[in-house]
């Protein structure tokens, strides 16, 4: 459907005689908006329902008042407010780096949901190098940490940037190396070709190590507690961003809840059959029922990250690292390893 | 000669690339309050650990000495605002013991004070318990700690009206008597908090992360721990079985079964755990003494001008934190000629230095988090 | 020496002490089980140090008062005994024009911060201490506020009714 609608408007636009470069821009903006506004309000509901869920957790309820039900309208207040803040740099602070940092941040976050497949034709580039994408692109975060730790001028931030680029460096193999077993099933790295390939069954089945170690490392991508410790708030502070306020806090703190969906809906593409599920209730279309799924899976396993958050206590420097290097990527190697063996056993 | 010159540059420069001077605090989350830590640091592990206090200091003493003795109670519950029972009951004994034995205090009230006293090491321990999660990064803790302490405070705001610094005994007794529904109040509270410690160990003692950033930290070993004059929990952590309720009694704690839990490591582990394992037999004290409680007067005979006999007094009691003592100067008048307080806090917290180098940051935190210091007290 | 706190009475204590430093012993009783001596500042470390060797191996409180009407100061140690359950309080007096007594860091560590604050807040040196400076107060700080003759205008003094 919507690629008769572009189709359409190509052979519209060649009757108007404008050039196609012309829709083509229109295009992007178009979709930039619409991944924009999904992500803003996603990540709207997600610090909504972290706070909802780490209350229930710790037996208090939460925010309650702001919008009436269950203080629905609590992250719009609060998004609301850290726009209209004052725009504050410190004075030893890289002005430019400064400015630059959460840009490169938040622009990497959205640039990952490109590669997303909410459902069938629901994609907004199927590149065959999808996964690949998405292990270059969510790397570049990194970047964007260690510019703003180093540019506030804060013995602490700078701390933190040093602790983050140490993490994803050591978090970063362990993740590629546990998703090639995925690849060498699927024999593709397009994500559509990856959830085709789980037509009979997920790949976290034959593949539950792969998962485990795939999540663990994404967990430490997106520095989540227990892996947090590039912001860990009781040691450095707040880390990399304890100099940023107002909307380019807003902008690291929208990055991290965007990065954790991208994580999640990888993990789901790659390990839990992607869009595939029953179709509940059978008159609804069937595209209904793929991003209904789609969503469900993600949004169950962001509830567990949110769950181990408020569950765990942070890990320190040096453990993250043996972790990384000493448990998590022999075990990802020694699946790989398995894994091909039977492939090549059973043909 | 141009080697001599050329070698301080050459230092110089290597402290420069390699070494960092932090200051954590006086505004930092884990420094819980306004305590500032110098560091000097080479990468993530801390060389060197200076402490500066004092930004919390009010004169304490020098308020205390230009108050009569009644007057000076109410300054107490600044001290360690979170067991401020225990600074009442330490300072009301010590002026007790100044009169030499004249002041009787009554049963009921010897009772009351024990079981506020244990009450408030409990409350002390949670508070201690929640923050020391905070420092970990574990959030939850927090709030579980939070939600009992509640429920002890609400039975001493049922008692004295206040939440915070209830200002509660008084020389010769305590101030009222306990309200009709304490003792019932009492007992339900500590049903629901028996069953609450297992909860805690689920998240805390349980965790492998928890035991990874707590074992084999900040280890305080015996001789320094006595030469230091570490004390409470934290001595005890150390291996060396002194607590101040058994060694030299006070009130009526000889009357009561309790053990006491000794770390053998005197690591932050088993601070943590001593600690833990302290609520378990404060819970035991308070529901002896409230099977006990004998019913009769709250307030002994005390004369009407305070003004104990000159002479000086050494009075130690065991706080939450350690032995808080108060050295008392009578020169015969209403007023005491020197009023000084030995912190547990103060005592601990002068340990840090010497603990602390080789650490990585974030062990720094765990350590300090372990040794339990309010400011209130540490600064006076 | 082979004498340890653990076979001895407080009684037997102090007259330990007053045989070994003799004259430097100015004062010397037992009030309620507790050793209670008045020392040279001349003799005032070499005492401790025994009585540590004793058995006193913790330093409970290190105080300062002033005693303005004797032109005195005095520095009071109460020292105490984990294993034998023993107490002692050692006094030194010294004038107040120069009040200088020797640090006992060497003795006990955690002599340093209560010698700090006794320096602070009193104004009493302590020769031989390595980290000589103020603790309480700032380092610009002018006086030594538990002084009896120290005056502020934001002290309020009690008065009776």
């Amino acid at each position: 459907m919507i690629e008769q609608l572009v189709q359409r408007l190509y052979t519209l636009s060649a009757t108007w005689d404008i050039p196609p470069l012309v829709v083509q821009l229109l295009l992007m903006v178009v979709v930039a908006v619409i991944i924009i506004l999904f992500v803003s309000v996603s990540v709207m509901f997600l610090v909504w329902w972290e706070r909802k869920i780490s209350a229930h957790i710790q037996a208090r309820f939460g925010p309650m008042r702001v919008g009436g039900w269950h203080g629905w309208a609590q992250s719009i207040a609060d998004g609301i407010k850290l726009i209209l803040k004052e725009d504050i740099v410190p004075q030893a602070a890289d002005r430019i780096i400064f400015a630059l940092a959460p840009m490169v941040v938040f622009a990497t976050a959205l640039t990952l949901y490109i590669i997303i497949p909410f459902g069938p034709g629901l994609i907004v580039k199927d590149l065959n190098i999808g996964v690949l994408f998405y292990i270059s692109l969510s790397s570049l975060t990194v970047v964007g940490i260690v510019m703003a730790g180093w540019s506030s001028g804060n013995k602490y931030s700078a701390l933190g940037a040093l602790r983050s680029a140490a993490q994803v460096v050591s978090y970063e193999v362990p993740l590629v190396v546990s998703v090639l077993p995925v690849i060498m099933l699927a024999g593709s790295l397009r994500m559509t070709d990856i959830i085709a390939a789980q037509e009979k069954i997920w790949f976290i089945v034959p593949q539950v190590v792969a998962f485990l170690t795939f999540f663990t490392a994404a967990l430490a991508e997106t520095n989540r507690l227990p892996f947090d410790i590039p912001e860990a708030e009781s040691e450095l502070v707040a880390g990399f961003h304890v100099e940023y306020s107002g909307i380019r806090f807003a902008m690291f703190f929208m990055a991290e809840y965007a990065n954790m969906f991208t994580v999640s809906a990888i993990a789901v593409t790659c390990f839990l059959g992607g869009w595939r599920g029953p179709a509940l209730v059978p008159f609804l279309p069937e595209k209904f029922w793929a991003v209904f799924w789609f969503l469900t899976k993600t949004y169950f396993l962001i509830f567990v990250m949110i769950w181990l958050r408020w569950t765990l206590a942070r890990l320190r420097v040096d453990q993250l690292m043996n972790l990384g290097w000493k448990v998590l990527l022999p075990i990802a190697f020694l699946n790989l390893g398995v894994t091909g063996v039977v492939m090549v056993l059973l043909g | 000669m141009a080697e001599t010159v050329q070698a301080p540059v050459e230092e110089r420069t290597k402290d420069r690339m390699e070494e960092m001077y932090v200051n954590m605090g006086p505004q930092h989350p884990s420094t819980h309050g306004v305590l500032r830590l110098l560091l000097k640091l080479d990468g993530e592990v801390v060389l060197e650990c200076t402490p500066y206090i004092g930004y919390l200091h009010r004169c304490h003493e020098k308020i205390g000495e230009n108050r009569t003795y009644t007057q000076v109670i109410p300054y107490t519950d600044r001290l360690d605002y979170l067991a401020s029972m225990y600074n009442n009951w330490g300072y009301v004994l010590a002026v007790e013991r100044l009169f030499g034995g004249d002041i009787k205090i009554p049963e009921r009230a010897e009772y009351i004070r024990l079981i506020l006293g244990e009450l408030q090491r409990i409350a002390s321990h949670l508070i201690w318990l929640g923050t020391f999660g905070l420092d970990l990064g574990n959030f939850t803790i927090f709030m579980y700690c939070f939600r009992e302490r509640e429920m002890i405070l609400d039975l001493f705001e049922s008692v004295s009206g206040q939440r915070l610094n209830y200002s509660f005994y008084r020389i010769g007794g305590v101030a009222l008597d306990l309200p009709d529904s304490f003792v019932s109040d009492c007992k339900a509270f500590l049903e629901w908090f028996k069953p609450r410690l297992p909860e805690y160990d689920a998240i805390t003692t349980d965790n492998i992360i928890w035991q990874k950033r707590t074992q084999g930290l900040g280890i305080l070993p015996k001789d320094i721990a006595l030469s230091c004059a570490a004390s409470g929990p934290m001595l005890r952590a150390s291996g060396i079985k002194w607590d101040l309720r058994r060694e030299d009694p006070y009130g009526i704690y000889n009357r009561f079964e309790f053990d006491i839990p000794v770390g053998e490591n005197g690591d932050v582990w088993d601070r943590f755990w001593v600690r833990r394992r302290e609520m378990e037999e404060s819970v035991k004290i308070v529901e002896q003494a409230l099977e006990q409680l004998p019913p009769g007067e709250v307030m002994g005979k005390v004369p009407k001008k305070l003004a104990p006999p000159p002479g000086d007094l050494y009075s130690r009691v065991e706080s939450p934190r350690g032995e808080l003592g108060f050295y008392l100067v009578s020169d015969g008048s209403t007023k005491p000629y020197r009023y000084k307080v030995r912190s547990p806090a103060f005592v601990n917290l002068s340990t840090l230095p010497s603990i602390a180098p080789g650490h990585l940051v974030a062990d720094m935190v765990a350590i300090l988090g372990s040794i339990d210091i309010v400011l209130g007290e540490v600064d006076r | 020496m082979g004498l340890t706190a653990a076979s001895m009475t407080a009684d037997q204590i102090l007259q330990a002490l007053k045989e070994r430093f003799g004259e430097a012993v100015l004062q010397g009783d037992v009030k309620g089980g507790e050793v209670r001596v008045t020392v040279t500042p001349s003799q005032s470390v070499e005492l401790l140090g025994f009585l540590c060797s004793l058995g006193f191996e913790y330093l409970n409180c290190l105080s300062g008062v002033d005693w303005i009407g004797q032109g005195e100061l005095e520095v009071v140690y109460n020292l105490s005994s984990l294993q034998y359950k023993h107490k002692a309080e050692v006094n030194v007096r010294i004038p107040r024009e120069n009040p200088v007594v020797r640090s006992v860091i060497s003795i006990w560590k955690t002599a340093n911060w209560h010698e700090r604050e006794v320096y602070d807040l009193l104004g009493i040196r302590f020769e031989g201490h390595p980290d000589h400076r103020r603790i309480l107060l700032s380092e610009d700080w002018v006086g030594h506020p538990l002084r009896k003759d120290y005056e502020d205008e934001r002290l309020v003094r009690y008065t009776p009714a």
